[in-house]
């Protein structure tokens, strides 16, 4: 990228209010830096608490979802995972959003299709309903949660989430998107 | 084996775990600060085993005082934190007297309807809310 391209780069951010943004490999270690800038960030702006509290948490849910799930990882020295995706908070007129992307396993493309395609149905009584059973539920053998992070998300946002799905590679796998606004 | 013979577990915070005091011996338990590890089941899971093995000992008539005060919990440290009430409560179903104070944010209301939920569901808990400012 030429200097030229990265200040256009930066200007386009800047243009679509972008607060924060990240791509590249993420940890715990990367997630819990990230996340006391963001809230100072939003602090310092005088976003109000409730609302600080759901981006926030939507930005946690998400980027700790990259770490459990992306299907681009490097190998951790330590016992912690370290995976790839990127995410994203801006403003949208009265609203923020946040975005998060991180490449997926073609046999887990579906699952998290249905998934996600069943949770932007729900209503948000719906989501608070289906948040208690999860938080009661058995965890099921070998899973991180997942579950009850996007419902989490879902109950935080003020519109139902946008996810979509594009190929990225010969061997199926695809780049996963996420939207939430708050 | 009586719970006073239970090993006190003391973590101190991290950016992501919060401190955790659990005095089992003066039956005052602590959690505080910020709740969101990489694994919420592996740092969990020893507080839920000291925790189920000090109300296995109680012998009736300690009063338990437990103090919770999280400024932030991701969904997999609210599932285990469910767990350890759950235990709680059964303790209190068998008599034991047990307090749950939750302290959160007076501003932060997905914690206090947290609070609220928990109090529904584990009526056995003497549950205090306490919102700050």
């Amino acid at each position: 990228m030429t200097e030229q391209k990265y200040y256009e780069f930066l200007d386009y951010a800047q243009q679509r209010e972008v607060l924060f943004y990240y791509v590249g490999y993420f940890s715990q270690n990367i997630i819990s830096t990230m996340a006391e800038t963001v809230r100072l960030h939003l602090e310092t702006n005088g976003v109000p608490a409730s609302t600080r509290r759901r981006l926030f948490s939507s930005f946690v849910e998400m980027a700790q979802n990259i770490v459990h799930y992306s299907a681009a990882s490097l190998p951790s020295p330590q016992d912690g995972e370290i995976r790839y995706g990127s995410v994203c908070i801006g403003r949208e007129g009265d609203n923020y959003f946040l975005l998060c992307a991180n490449p997926v396993e073609a046999a887990e493309l579906e699952r998290l299709r249905s998934r996600l395609d069943s949770l932007s149905q729900m209503s948000l009584e719906d989501i608070k309903q289906a948040y208690k059973v999860s938080l009661r539920a058995q965890t099921p053998e070998g899973s991180k949660g997942a579950d009850l992070g996007f419902l989490t998300v879902a109950r935080d946002a003020s519109a139902p989430l946008q996810s979509s799905f594009r190929n990225s590679g010969p061997d199926g796998q695809a780049m996963f998107y996420l939207k939430a606004i708050i | 084996m009586s719970s006073a013979n239970t090993e006190n577990i003391h973590l101190p915070a991290s950016a992501s775990t919060p401190l955790v005091d659990f005095r089992f011996d003066a039956h005052q338990l602590r959690l505080e600060g910020e709740s969101y590890p990489e694994n919420a089941a592996a740092f969990y899971g020893p507080l839920a085993e000291g925790l189920k093995a000090y109300v296995a000992g109680l012998q009736g008539g300690e009063q338990v005082e437990v103090h919770v005060a999280l400024s932030y919990f991701n969904s997999s440290s609210t599932k285990m934190l469910f767990g350890l009430f759950d235990t709680l409560n059964q303790a209190a179903e068998q008599g034991h007297r047990i307090a749950l104070h939750w302290y959160h944010d007076k501003e932060d209301d997905i914690a206090e309807e947290f609070g609220e939920e928990l109090h529904v569901d584990f009526p056995a808990l003497a549950f205090h809310a306490h919102p700050a400012d």
